[in-house]
């Protein structure tokens, strides 16, 4: 602390300087706690969105495994698996982007992910209407996923903004204003000091300009 | 000193995610595409079921009128955890999502309120630093 | 922009995608075979989504990790259980919630 304010000349304009420093660093400091205060609110919404849509996916996909285990029963293991090498395999997501607050964040959205039987592409007649079952439950189970991909995407990049944020209002906070402040006071003593110094002088000197008169 | 500058960029930093020129609701619902882009270039998307639950609430005649993203004003000089939305047609939609009137330019909502309006209208809002 | 989807996993796992229409599956079978597929998929500008299962996460490691923390924002990386349910014991956004937030908010949450 005596250092910094040991490398700062006590004068009026450094005192000037320090005051508009400190009301930066305090308005900075605020700004940056709404900041702080905003990414907690959408942490929060985010984490909510997660806890159902994290259910609802796992559930989906236990049950289109459940559907794919029938469908090896009736039809076979391996020739479940062949069929699944000549689906069609042109799923597509579209991303894009959104912003909360200085960081990007990527939207997922699948279009509609549900085909029909002959969509599908595997051979009709060889294959069960087990085979269709897997598919239409992997299809959706897909589509949930990709939801909460999106979400926990996003809840890793707001939390990430959130800890970066907090470091920096508490940096604020508990050292660079503090310090800001106490040069401030620093100075305003010596100045004060100075001043003192200067009076009783100048009474000194009018002393002896009046006792040698 | 070194915070100095990183509380500067930190501060320019702030409003970076907002764009350079927004939208009205009638543009964006006649838009396959329904996006702005930011400061730094990159595009901020508008969800479809937002667009549609504004134009349910907000009367035809406004669309051209109500901006997006409407934004959330935080000031600290209004205090923390209070926000201000602007705009006779912005705070009458807002108002309509939280189910209180909203009347006037300006609209004065506190930290619970802001969260259910983020909750509802994610991407067609975004919030706004005020500088000062 | 439009993206491919493709997924990591056992043989079940990948044929369920498979029939869902994911553009490619790869089954893990060594450590090093799945990084390197992986660090393909990364790197590729056509994958948006890359699913992997739990258990091969975890087996793949510490390197599983840094390729998570360094990677860019695509392609979207989710893990998922596999056919048995597993999903590991540390939930790593509870842990972020808590390295986050506070462990005072997350016991709020649970209560509430």
């Amino acid at each position: 602390m005596a250092a910094v304010a040991a490398a700062v000349a006590p004068t009026r304009m450094e005192l000037l300087r320090l005051k508009q420093r400190v009301s930066l660093a305090q308005r900075g400091h605020d700004l940056l706690r709404e900041k702080m205060d905003a990414l907690v609110i959408e942490f929060f919404e985010v984490l909510r969105s997660i806890g159902k849509a994290r259910a609802g996916a796992l559930k989906q996909l236990s049950l289109a495994h459940q559907a794919m285990s029938v469908c090896s029963a009736v039809m076979g293991t391996i020739e479940t698996r062949q069929a699944s090498r000549e689906a069609k395999r042109e799923l597509e997501v579209e991303i894009s982007t959104r912003h909360v607050m200085g960081i990007v964040v990527p939207t997922l959205e699948v279009e509609r992910v549900e085909r029909d039987a002959l969509a599908r592409g595997y051979s009709l007649h060889t294959t069960s209407s087990t085979l269709d079952e897997a598919s239409k439950e992997f299809e959706k189970a897909l589509g949930l996923l990709v939801k909460l991909a999106e979400l926990e995407e996003s809840a890793r990049a707001i939390a990430r903004e959130l800890e970066r944020t907090k470091r920096r209002v508490n940096a604020l906070e508990y050292i660079l204003i503090p310090r800001l402040k106490a040069a401030l006071k620093f100075i305003e003593m010596r100045l004060d000091e100075m001043e003192r110094e200067n009076f009783s002088r100048l009474k000194r000197i009018k002393a002896m300009l009046e006792a040698g008169a | 000193m070194n915070v100095d500058r990183v509380l500067k960029f930190e501060l320019s930093r702030l409003n970076v995610h907002l764009p350079e020129r927004r939208i009205s609701l009638k543009e964006a619902l006649e838009s396959a595409k329904p996006q702005v882009a930011a400061r730094d270039g990159s595009i901020h998307t508008f969800k479809q079921e937002e667009l549609d639950l504004l134009a349910k609430i907000v009367p035809e005649v406004d669309w051209g009128r109500l901006q997006l993203p409407i934004l959330i004003a935080l000031d600290p000089k209004l205090g923390r955890g209070a926000a201000r939305i602007t705009g006779e047609t912005e705070v009458r939609a807002i108002g309509q999502i939280l189910g209180k009137k909203g009347k006037g330019e300006e609209l004065l909502i506190y930290r619970p309120e802001v969260a259910i309006v983020r909750g509802k209208l994610p991407t067609t809002t975004q919030y706004f630093f005020v500088p000062g | 922009m439009s993206y491919k989807v493709v997924v990591i996993g056992d043989v079940d796992t990948a044929t369920g995608f498979a029939l869902a229409g994911v553009s490619y599956t790869y089954v893990h079978v060594d450590k090093d075979g799945t990084l390197a597929k992986l660090t393909e998929f990364i790197a590729s500008e056509e994958i948006g989504l890359v699913l992997v299962t739990h258990p091969i996460a975890e087996e793949l490691g510490a390197e599983f990790r840094r390729m998570m923390r360094t990677k860019k924002l695509l392609p979207v990386v989710l893990r998922i259980p596999d056919k048995t349910g597993y999903i590991p014991k540390v939930d790593e956004l509870y842990e972020l919630i808590k390295r986050t937030v506070g462990a005072e908010i997350v016991v709020r949450a649970e209560e509430g």
